[in-house]
């Protein structure tokens, strides 16, 4: 799977920035003020330091050690440090390709992103790392009870919850953790997403103890 | 890695507070010492006991791991009547020796890392400056740098424009010279001794010489150590962790002449410890 999963845009607001990983890659995830998202290696080619401590001022990525600004294109605006310079356009930040679908963000680091499709009418739930293998994870969603019956799995990350339905993306990070983002059939109240979303709890505390014991 | 170059230079291992609590075990080089004794009758000695020369000077024990040590440089100010010395502990930092350095001779950080004391914004510009390598001395030499400042030091005032001269005697060690606040015709002197104790963490052990007899000690220690660990929260999220020396990997500005200087100076004396060369 070369299109990732990173998360939920509702968990991103404008001027927020976040870090991922995708493949191994070190990603940092930033959204502007005007809404847009950007997906980039998470180094300044400055200084190599990581862009995902850096803070958003307008449409711009600010990095933290010296404040240097790159656009949406990547490329760097303004050095404060030499505030009449136009900075070479060869000063630039690796961009990755980013698509959102089902409110979910998708990052490909080696080509366009193509997000996967969601089997059913969705709506987001949440995002959550688990310190687990996808086998352990897909074992614990049918062995965690849902208002005192088991899911069932209806295919790969699909599971069946009484009259609910929940849909987990995963991606898998290093040092044997998975990111998965969750989301609900589009028919869930809130109430119903809540109580979906102690579940993936459960799930994720399950996995990790299976993990543990193992 | 290659030690070749490191092994023959004196390094900061303990100050005389660390000393007098114990033997310190410690790591240097990727090799383990043991620092004991007291100022005048210290003693290192490696895991197999081994020993290796030791010198207290500059509030610090130092030592060298090499058979053929270069002598540890002089910093004139040290024993100039009226400063205070101040040692200012240890911080350590999962980095390389050389990015701590490298680091501490830049300024263009200051508004972003060191916000409201050694930088502010809307006060970004760095200013024309020169930085050169003085081959008599072999030293890095970074001088006429001047930079708005909020709270230059301790016993500054307000905030006001700072005359910095930076001297990079060793690799791993470093000496600023910055406007002193109440005393214009003096500067202050700020050093950094790193510790390295792999290529990618070293204890730093900040050292000054100041004129000012108003400050409480623990004030300027703590005013030191703050701005030692806001630089800490850059130096652990640099990738690569060694500071690579092809140009080409990280890209550079006017204002980072002195840094320039700095590892075409590493390269051209192969030292290497800490550092990503090309060929790595």
């Amino acid at each position: 799977m070369l299109t990732a999963p990173v998360g939920l845009i509702r968990d991103l607001d404008p001027k927020r920035v976040m870090r991922a990983q995708v493949n191994g890659q070190d990603l940092v995830v930033w959204r502007a003020s005007n809404g847009d998202i950007s997906a980039w290696d998470n180094r300044c080619p400055h200084r190599g330091m990581a862009l995902s401590h850096g803070f958003v001022r307008g449409n711009d990525l600010a990095c933290l050690y010296h404040g240097w600004h790159y656009g949406g294109t990547g490329v760097c605006r303004y050095i404060p440090a030499h505030p009449e310079l136009d900075p070479p356009k060869t000063i630039k930040a690796t961009v990755f390709s980013v698509a959102i679908a089902d409110g979910v963000i998708w990052v490909n680091t080696q080509g366009a992103a193509e997000p996967a499709p969601v089997p059913m009418a969705s709506q987001p739930l949440r995002s959550f790392h688990v310190v687990s293998h996808s086998e352990s994870l897909a074992r614990a969603c049918r062995t965690v009870a849902f208002e005192g019956a088991f899911p069932e799995q209806l295919e790969q990350g699909l599971y069946q919850l009484g009259a609910r339905q929940v849909f987990l993306l995963e991606n898998p990070l290093d040092q044997g953790r998975l990111q998965i983002t969750a989301l609900a059939d589009a028919d869930a109240t809130p109430e119903g997403c809540a109580a979906l979303s102690r579940w993936c709890e459960a799930v994720r505390r399950s996995a990790q103890e299976e993990k543990v014991a193992a | 890695m290659s030690r070749a170059y490191a092994l023959n230079d004196w390094y900061a291992v303990a100050d005389a507070q660390v000393l007098a609590r114990g033997p310190r075990r410690t790591m240097l080089l990727d090799q383990e010492v043991t620092v004991s004794g007291t100022t005048d009758d210290l003693r290192v000695i490696d895991a197999e006991g081994s020993a290796y020369p030791a010198q207290f000077r500059y509030g610090h024990v130092w030592t060298s791991l090499g058979d053929a040590p270069r002598p540890l440089f002089d910093i004139p100010e040290a024993d100039e009547p009226g400063r205070r010395l101040v040692p200012c502990g240890v911080v350590r930092v999962k980095c390389s020796p050389l990015r701590a350095v490298e680091n501490f001779l830049d300024i263009a950080h200051f508004p972003f890392v060191h916000t409201g004391i050694l930088g502010s914004e809307p006060h970004t510009e760095v200013a024309p400056y020169k930085a050169e390598i003085r081959d008599d001395v072999d030293e890095v030499w970074a001088t006429k740098i001047s930079f708005y400042q909020p709270q230059a030091a301790k016993s500054a005032e307000a905030g006001g424009d700072t005359q910095y001269l930076y001297r990079v005697a060793a690799p791993t060690t470093a000496v600023l010279y910055k406007t002193c606040p109440p005393k214009p015709e003096a500067m202050d002197v700020i050093a950094i001794f790193v510790q390295p104790r792999t290529e990618t963490e070293c204890d730093v052990w900040p050292w000054m010489a100041l004129y000012d007899d108003v400050s409480a000690f623990a004030g300027l220690v703590q005013f030191q150590q703050e701005i030692f660990l806001q630089d800490r929260s850059i130096l652990e999220n640099q990738r690569p962790v060694k500071l690579p020396l092809d140009p080409k990997m990280e890209i550079p500005t006017r204002a980072d002449l002195t840094s320039i200087a700095y590892r075409r100076w590493l390269k051209s004396k192969g030292a290497f410890y800490g550092a990503l060369t090309e060929d790595a």
